[in-house]
C-alpha cells in the first residue's frame, strides 16, 4: 500500500509553517558524527538538562541562520531506529511523535547519515520520513566513503526522497555553509516517501491511524507513523513523562497482534525487511561502489587485532587504566590545593567582615565548608570526563566494554555496564546516568544497583585520612600508602562483581546477556568535542553542588549548631550537645562493635549527605580545642583521641575497619536521590541503601572483632 | 543481486558463533525473542544479509555492510548462517 493520496495531498498542500525561529530535532544513528554536527552548528551556544522523570539528557542549542536568524536544535539521543529499545531512545522516539509534553514536537528534522553506512543509517532515516514532517538529510564522512570507492549521487538522492540532501564533513567544518542555508529555508519540501506496507499488515495500519487520529487529533500522516511503530515496537519501553497509549489504540494493536500469532505471522519482521527492501532498491540506484581504497578499514582492523586480543587487550586497558588514575591523582593536586586555599581565604574573608553571630556561622561553617569540599574534587571530576570523552571519541571506548564482555559475563552483565561502572570512579551519579544506553532493563537495573560500590572520588579525602592515621608519614615508603588506596578499591571490585553476580542469580534471573555493540572505526580525537564534553559536565556538577549540596550543607550546619548549648561553650562542647551530637550517642551502641565511638557515629551521620563530609565533621568534633591558634593538623587530633576508659580510639584496627565501612556503604544522599529518579519508584533506592550498609556494617564487624580476637 | 549460489560447495548451515574467521556466511534464519530479532534485523543483520567473521574469539567480531558489529556468544549463537561458497 502506498500512501493513500488523499492524504499525500493534504500534507503536500500545507507547507512547513514559516517561523521565524523554526524547531529542529536532530537525530542519527550512534557514532555517525551527530554531537560534532551538533558542537559545529552550536558552538557553546548549548544548554544540557534532562527530560523530567528520566535521567536522559536534553540538549538544546542556538544555530544562527545565514541571516542571523536563531534557530533552535534539539539534540536527541542517538537511535538505530524508533522502535526505542533503551530509555534515551524512547526518548528521541516520543520527542518525535510529539508524546512529550515537557518538549515540543520539532518543526522539522535533520537527519545525519555515515555516508560509509549508507543502507544501515537510512532505515533511521526512512522511519523518520514517515512522520510528515520536512527532513534534511546531512551526509555526513563523505570524505571516509569516497575513500572506501562509494560513489554517492547526490543528486539523484534528492530526487528520489524529495528533500535536501547536504553532503558534508562534519569534522572538517565542511558543507556547514550549504546545511544552514537548507535549514533557512522557509519552504522546506516534504518527503516525498512511498514505500509499500506488506498487505497483510496494510489494514491494521489504516485501523490503528484512524483510531489514533480519533484520539489525539494528530495529523493523519504521524498518526500513521506512530501507528507503523507500534507493530514493531516489542516492549514499547515507556518512561517517564511520555504520554500513555489511549485505551481504544491498544485494543485494536492487540486484537491484531492475536490473530497474527495465531496464523503464525511475523509481522514486525516483515515490516522490517520490507523497509530494507526499499533502502536497498534506493541504495542500488544512488550508491556505486567503485574500486576501494581498502587502507582506512585495514587500519581499524589491524588496530583491533591488538586492542581486542585476548593477551595484548586486556595489558593495554591496564595501561589506560592506570595512566588515568595517575592523572587523576597527580595533576589534579594544584588546582585542588588551589581552590581549598581559596575556598578558607573567601571563608576568613567573610569571618573578618560580617560580625560574630549564627548567620556568619552559616556561611562559613554550612554553605562554604560544605559547597567548597564539594567543589574542590572538580579537577578530578574534570580530568576523569576528558579522559572518557578522549577515550569515546577516538572509538577506544567500545573496545574497552568488548574487552571487559569476557569478564562481565562471568557475573551475567554485558561489556555495556563497564561505561557506567568505569565513570562511577569520580562519581556514581554519572556513572548510573550513564546506564541509560543499556538495554536490557535488568542489566540496567544491576549496574545501577553495584555502581555505588565503585570507589568514588568522594571517598577518597576519607581513605587518605585513615591511611595518614594508619600509617606514619615519615616511617613508611609512599609506595605503601599507594598500595593501601588500590586494595580498597580493589575490594570495592569485589563488590561490585560479587553482588552483580548475586544479583543476577537471584533478584534478577534472566536469559544469558546478549551483547550487540557497534565497534566505530579508529578516528582522531576531536578535541573541541572533547573539551565541550567535559565543561559541560563539570558545569552540572558545579549545578549540582550549588543546590542539592547547598541545601544538604546547611541542613547539616543547623543540626549540628542547634539547639544551642550554654554561652561560652567549646564548639566540641556544643557539637556535643546538638541534634548531630545526640545521633551520634543514639547511634553509639551499633556502631561500638565496628570500634567506633558516637563521635565516629557523628561522622557517619554527616556523611550521609557526601562521604567527605566525614573529614570537614572530624575536623570540628576532634580539632576543636584550640581556638584560633595553629591547629593541630587533624591527623594528630584523630591519634590523640581517646575513648572514655583511656583506650587508644583510632588503633590501626578502628582505621581499617571505618575504611571498609566507607568501601561498601552507601553514604550519598545525592545517589539516593538519582537512583529514584532513574528507577521511578523508592524501591530500589532503599534496597540499594539497605544491602550496602548492612554489608558495610557485617565487613566491619568482621574485620574489626576477628582483628580483636587475634590481638590487634 | 542473487545469491552467487555455487552448485559444487555443499551450503553448511551453522550458527554465527561456529563460522570459521575470515569467512563469510549468509544469514538465514535468526532465533529467539522478538526483541533480539528486532534488534539485529534494524542492525541490517536481518535474513540474506552478508556477514564476514573477522575475529573468532568470543566475542566475535563481524563486518556487516562495512561496519564492525561485535557479538557475545549468546548473540552469535542466534543467528545462523549459511557459508557462503569459498572464492578460489
Amino acid at each position: 500500500m502506498s500512501l493513500p493520496s488523499h492524504l499525500g495531498e493534504t500534507a503536500r498542500n500545507s507547507p512547513a509553517p514559516a517561523r521565524h525561529t523554526p524547531t529542529y530535532a536532530l537525530v542519527g544513528n550512534p557514532n555517525c558524527g551527530k554531537s560534532t554536527l551538533f558542537n559545529a552548528l552550536t558552538g557553546l551556544k548549548q544548554k544540557v538538562g534532562n527530560y523530567p522523570g528520566v535521567t536522559v539528557e536534553k540538549k538544546v542549542g542556538t544555530a544562527y541562520s545565514q541571516h542571523g536568524q536563531p534557530i533552535t536544535i534539539v539534540d536527541l539521543p542517538g537511535a538505530y531506529s524508533l522502535a526505542a529499545r533503551s530509555p534515551d531512545e524512547a526518548v528521541t522516539r516520543d520527542v518525535l511523535l510529539g508524546r512529550r509534553s515537557d518538549t515540543t514536537a520539532p518543526d522539522r528534522i535533520l537527519c545525519i547519515v555515515d555516508a560509509t553506512n549508507l543502507e544501515r543509517n537510512l532505515y533511521l532515516v526512512h522511519q523518520i520520513m514517515d512522520l510528515g514532517r520536512p527532513v534534511i538529510l546531512v551526509l555526513n564522512m563523505m570524505d571516509l566513503a569516497a575513500k572506501a570507492g562509494l560513489q554517492i549521487s547526490i543528486d539523484r538522492l534528492e530526487k528520489e526522497l524529495g528533500i535536501p540532501v547536504i553532503p558534508c564533513e562534519a569534522s572538517q567544518g565542511k558543507g556547514l555553509i550549504e546545511l544552514k542555508v537548507a535549514m533557512s529555508r522557509s519552504d522546506l519540501p516534504l518527503p516525498r516517501h512511498s514505500w509499500t506496507i506488506p498487505a497483510p499488515i496494510a489494514p491494521a495500519v489504516s485501523e490503528l491511524q484512524a483510531s489514533l487520529v480519533d484520539h489525539s487529533r494528530k495529523s493523519a500522516l504521524s498518526a500513521r507513523a506512530e501507528a507503523l511503530l507500534l507493530l514493531t515496537d516489542q516492549d514499547s519501553v515507556r518512561v517517564a513523562g511520555s504520554t500513555p497509549l489511549d485505551g481504544r489504540t491498544l485494543g485494536i494493536l492487540h486484537t491484531w497482534q492475536k490473530r497474527w500469532e495465531s496464523e503464525g505471522m511475523d509481522w514486525a519482521g516483515s515490516l522490517v525487511s520490507s523497509r530494507y527492501e526499499a533502502i536497498g532498491r534506493l541504495c542500488a540506484e544512488v550508491v556505486r561502489a567503485g574500486s576501494s581504497d581498502r587502507s582506512a578499514a585495514n587500519v581499524s582492523d589491524r588496530i583491533d587485532e591488538v586492542v581486542t586480543h585476548p593477551v595484548w587487550g586486556w595489558a593495554i586497558l591496564g595501561v589506560i587504566m592506570v595512566a588515568l588514575f595517575f592523572s587523576i591523582f597527580t595533576f589534579a593536586e594544584y588546582p585542588m590545593t588551589w581552590i581549598d586555599d581559596h575556598v578558607a581565604s573567601l571563608s576568613d574573608w567573610v569571618k573578618g567582615v560580617m560580625s560574630e553571630g549564627d548567620l556568619r556561622d552559616l556561611i562559613t561553617d554550612g554553605a562554604i565548608a560544605g559547597v567548597g569540599g564539594v567543589v574542590v574534587f572538580l579537577p578530578q571530576i574534570l580530568i576523569l570526563f576528558f579522559f572518557i570523552g578522549l577515550l569515546e571519541s577516538t572509538g577506544y571506548m567500545a573496545r574497552a566494554a568488548f574487552i571487559m564482555d569476557r569478564l562481565m559475563s562471568k557475573v551475567g552483565l554485558n561489556g555495556k555496564s563497564f561505561i557506567p561502572l568505569l565513570s562511577s570512579h569520580a562519581c556514581a551519579i554519572p556513572g548510573i546516568m550513564a546506564t541509560r544506553t543499556i538495554e536490557d532493563p535488568k542489566d540496567r537495573l544491576v549496574t545501577i544497583l553495584v555502581a555505588p560500590l565503585m570507589s568514588c572520588s568522594a571517598r577518597l579525602p576519607v581513605y587518605l585520612l585513615m591511611i595518614a592515621a594508619l600509617v606514619p608519614n615519615d616511617r613508611v615508603p609512599v609506595m605503601t600508602k599507594v598500595g593501601i588506596m588500590f586494595g580498597l578499591y580493589g575490594i570495592g571490585y569485589l563488590g561490585v562483581f560479587g553482588f552483580a553476580w548475586l544479583f543476577k542469580r537471584t533478584l534478577f534471573k534472566g536469559r544469558p546477556p546478549v551483547m550487540i555493540m557497534e565497534l566505530p572505526p579508529y578516528r582522531m580525537p576531536r578535541m573541541r568535542d572533547v573539551l565541550l564534553h567535559m565543561v559541560e559536565r563539570g558545569g552540572l556538577f558545579l549545578k549540582r553542588a550549588g543546590t542539592l549540596i547547598l541545601a544538604i550543607s546547611i541542613l547539616l550546619w543547623f543540626l549540628a549548631a542547634y539547639p544551642k548549648s550554654h554561652d561560652g561553650a567549646t564548639p566540641q562542647e556544643q557539637m556535643t550537645h546538638s541534634f548531630a551530637g545526640k545521633a551520634g550517642h543514639a547511634l553509639e551502641p551499633l556502631i561500638k562493635p565496628l570500634g567506633f565511638d558516637w563521635q565516629i557515629g557523628i561522622g557517619l551521620v554527616a556523611s550521609f549527605a557526601a562521604r567527605e563530609v566525614f573529614v570537614s565533621t572530624m575536623g570540628v568534633v576532634f580539632n576543636a580545642q584550640d581556638t584560633g591558634e595553629e591547629s593541630t593538623p587533624l591527623r594528630q587530633a584523630l591519634l590523640a583521641a581517646k575513648w572514655p576508659d583511656g583506650r587508644q580510639l583510632f588503633t590501626p584496627l578502628t582505621c581499617v575497619s571505618l575504611m571498609l565501612f566507607y568501601v561498601f556503604a552507601m553514604q550519598c544522599i545525592s545517589t539516593i536521590v538519582i537512583v529514584k529518579r532513574e528507577t521511578n519508584s523508592w524501591r530500589w533506592p532503599l534496597f540499594q541503601l539497605g544491602y550496602m550498609t548492612s554489608t558495610a556494617w557485617i565487613v566491619s564487624f568482621l574485620v574489626y572483632q576477628g582483628g580483636r580476637a587475634l590481638g590487634f | 543481486m542473487s545469491s552467487g549460489e555455487n552448485a559444487k560447495s555443499v551450503m553448511a548451515r551453522l550458527p554465527l558463533c561456529q563460522l570459521p574467521a575470515g569467512e563469510c556466511g549468509r544469514v538465514y534464519e535468526l532465533v529467539g525473542e522478538g526483541t533480539f530479532k528486532q534488534r539485529i534485523r534494524e542492525l541490517g543483520f536481518g535474513e540474506s544479509s552478508l556477514v564476514t567473521k573477522i575475529s573468532g574469539r568470543s566475542p566475535v567480531i563481524c563486518s556487516v555492510n562495512g561496519t564492525r558489529v561485535a557479538l557475545n556468544h549468546g548473540a552469535a549463537s542466534q543467528i545462523l548462517v549459511e557459508r557462503c561458497a569459498v572464492r578460489s
